[in-house]
């Protein structure tokens, strides 16, 4: 949690310290200027300027604050607009809600990452325990991997329509191919010693691949698959402005369309927190489901409890070594 | 030498281990090893010859060490029985079969450990047993807990691998070669990665372990002391190509005991082989090259 520290305090240096940058100035008594009224953020340099020309015919000048530009609000300001944003109804009524916003953008994530593993999972798979099949295929794939996705846009639009299906399309094709590529590597990797084994144990070709291959890669390929996930994210923008814009797209361009730019910061920090919530229980679970993994035997309630309670932290994979290597000196 | 160590010579057997070496060679043949012969062919060049021309067999129930210096093809060797390589010419006889594949009449233990970490203990040696076709699971987990037992980890069925130290492994992977029932097991230096003592040890589980097992043993190895305190004979290679410079058979009686490391009949046998394998240098002066600049005073 350091790591989110740093900016954080330089976020509100920025905001709340008057002499650190503030270019503008907040007017809260216009005076005898003519073109201010109270509340209006202006430059600087425009207001002292007005302000001399005021003075110099003797008239009243007008006072106001220190203040940054509307662009960067202070973090009480997205604070704030977290909260109420999910309470605050939109501002015309054919605007979706910030939660309706964010479960359109996930689910169009869902689906294009969905569609993606289901045909880039086993034919990585494939590729990579079977040579004749990665070179029928990976030249192509290696290809269009560097095409990049955005530009199929259009094409996507004309086949697929203008509402969710394009978009669905975009995020496959820019998962996809790193996909069966990643997950051919990854199952190449799998150290050749283990299918010897098994094959001097009688294992099958089809035996091979559904028992050692597939159970042999599965760890790795399920971390792959968190990486892969958040390259699905980075297509997300790309892929909600094709076609009628939607999702938290489209809600982050209509707020700033009404200059409510902390709700603006509030929804990135949204995708954020989401990506990194998803990352988090995703790595969570994969401890649970992979166990060989696990050089702890506590699972990862009674580790948040260990920790909810802040006794001292004892490396528990030292702890599991102890008993085997006191137990095997039993047995010696 | 070994006048003044007043040794017999490797070759003189006491009246029992004669009488053992007669009765081991009306044992029937499980392994034949015919002229085989194994070519490497590198990209654009000349074939290398790994293995030229091997012939031997064992009888049931026989140690059979292969012993060389590096480079003699005794992996190569060991992969060919296993079916994991194909050889270039010649036969390998299993029972009489020809030997086409990999299978599990012929168990490997390798030097790398190759449990699968995703298993258990349990799972590990129930894997082969649930490898044919309508196996039930229920019998292969009872012959695995067996199998377990008889190595002494009984109390580890449920550990995965990584929990495990590089002896228990092993003995893991013997256990879950010997749960298929292989006529031959074979093992490629399995104790090559461990320490000297638990090396030592895992010698005796070994020789425990095949009392109560009916396997034929083909073990590779490098370690001159672990052929002969291991084998009834001993298949010493020459390297470059690797070709059989000798069968050896150990005079040393049965059971072994870590104190027969010092006695005449293991001594000889094992000066022999240290004589056949690296060879003395007496006589000939070694080639030096002064490594570093001493300066000129020195001498």
């Amino acid at each position: 949690m350091c790591a989110f520290g740093v900016p954080l305090v330089l976020w509100c240096l920025v905001s709340y310290v008057p002499f650190i940058w503030h270019p503008m100035v907040r007017v809260t008594d216009a005076g005898d200027v003519s073109w201010l009224s109270a509340g209006e953020i202006v430059e600087g340099d425009a207001f002292a300027t007005e302000n001399q020309a005021v003075a110099a015919r003797g008239g009243r000048v007008a006072r106001g604050t220190a203040a940054n530009p509307v662009f960067l609000p202070a973090p009480h300001e997205v604070a704030r607009a977290l909260v109420t944003g999910f309470t605050t109804p939109p501002a015309r009524p054919d605007e979706p809600w910030l939660h309706q916003a964010l479960l359109h953008s996930i689910g169009t994530i869902f689906w294009g990452f969905l569609i993606s593993s289901l045909v880039g999972v086993p034919l990585g798979i494939m590729c990579g325990a079977l040579p004749s099949v990665a070179r029928l295929h990976e030249p192509f794939i290696e290809f269009f991997r560097y095409l990049p996705a955005p530009a199929f846009g259009a094409l996507a639009v004309a086949v697929l329509g203008i509402n969710d299906a394009p978009k669905v399309a975009i995020i496959f094709i820019g998962t996809f191919f790193q996909q069966v590529l990643i997950i051919a590597n990854t199952t190449r990797r799998l150290d050749v010693g283990l299918l010897e084994a098994a094959q001097t144990l009688g294992a099958t070709p089809r035996q091979l691949l559904l028992r050692v291959v597939v159970p042999g890669v599965v760890a790795e390929l399920y971390t792959d698959m968190r990486v892969l996930l958040g390259w699905a994210w980075t297509y997300l923008i790309v892929a909600e402005l094709i076609g009628v814009s939607s999702g938290i797209t489209y809600f982050i361009n209509q707020q700033a369309k009404y200059r409510a730019y902390d709700k603006v910061f509030a929804s990135i920090i949204l995708i954020g927190l989401i990506g990194l919530g998803t990352d988090i229980v995703l790595a969570s679970i994969g401890r649970q489901i992979f166990p060989w993994l696990r050089t702890s035997k506590a699972g990862w309630f009674s580790q948040l409890v260990r920790l909810a309670l802040r006794r001292p932290r004892r490396t528990a994979a030292g702890a599991g070594e102890d008993e085997v290597v006191q137990a095997s000196g039993m047995i010696g | 030498m070994t006048n003044a160590l007043s040794l017999p010579a490797y070759t003189e057997q006491a009246p029992e281990v004669q009488e053992r070496f007669r009765r081991l060679k009306e044992r029937p043949v499980i392994l034949q090893v015919r002229d085989l012969v194994k070519d490497f062919r590198a990209a654009d060049e000349s074939p290398v010859r790994a293995l030229d021309r091997i012939s031997f067999h064992t009888h049931r129930r026989e140690i059979l060490c292969v012993i060389g210096p590096s480079g003699c093809g005794k992996s190569t060797l060991a992969r060919v029985l296993a079916g994991l390589e194909t050889a270039t010419a010649g036969q390998v006889l299993v029972d009489g079969k020809p030997v086409t594949g990999p299978g599990p009449d012929r168990g490997m233990v390798f030097q790398s450990y190759t449990l699968f970490p995703w298993l258990t203990v349990l799972k590990n040696v129930m894997f082969g047993l649930e490898l044919p076709e309508g196996a039930s699971s229920s019998s292969a987990e009872t012959q695995a807990r067996e199998w377990i037992q008889l190595v002494g980890l009984s109390r580890f069925a449920d550990a995965y691998p990584h929990q495990l130290s590089g002896g228990m492994k092993q003995r893991v992977a013997i256990a879950r070669a010997l749960a298929t029932r292989p006529r031959i097991l074979l093992m490629d230096e399995p104790f090559g990665a461990l320490d000297a003592q638990t090396r030592a040890q895992m010698q005796g589980y070994l020789l425990q372990i095949w009392k109560n097992v009916d396997v034929t043993i083909v073990f590779i190895t490098h370690d001159l002391d672990e052929a002969v305190y291991l084998a009834d004979r001993i298949l010493i290679l020459d390297a470059h190509p690797g070709r059989v410079r000798e069968l050896m058979e150990v005079a040393v009686p049965r059971p072994r005991t870590p104190e027969q490391v010092l006695s005449p009949a293991f001594v000889a046998a094992r000066l022999h082989l240290q004589q056949l394998i690296h060879p003395t240098t007496e006589g000939r002066p070694i080639p030096m090259i002064r490594m570093t600049v001493v300066g000129d005073d020195v001498e």
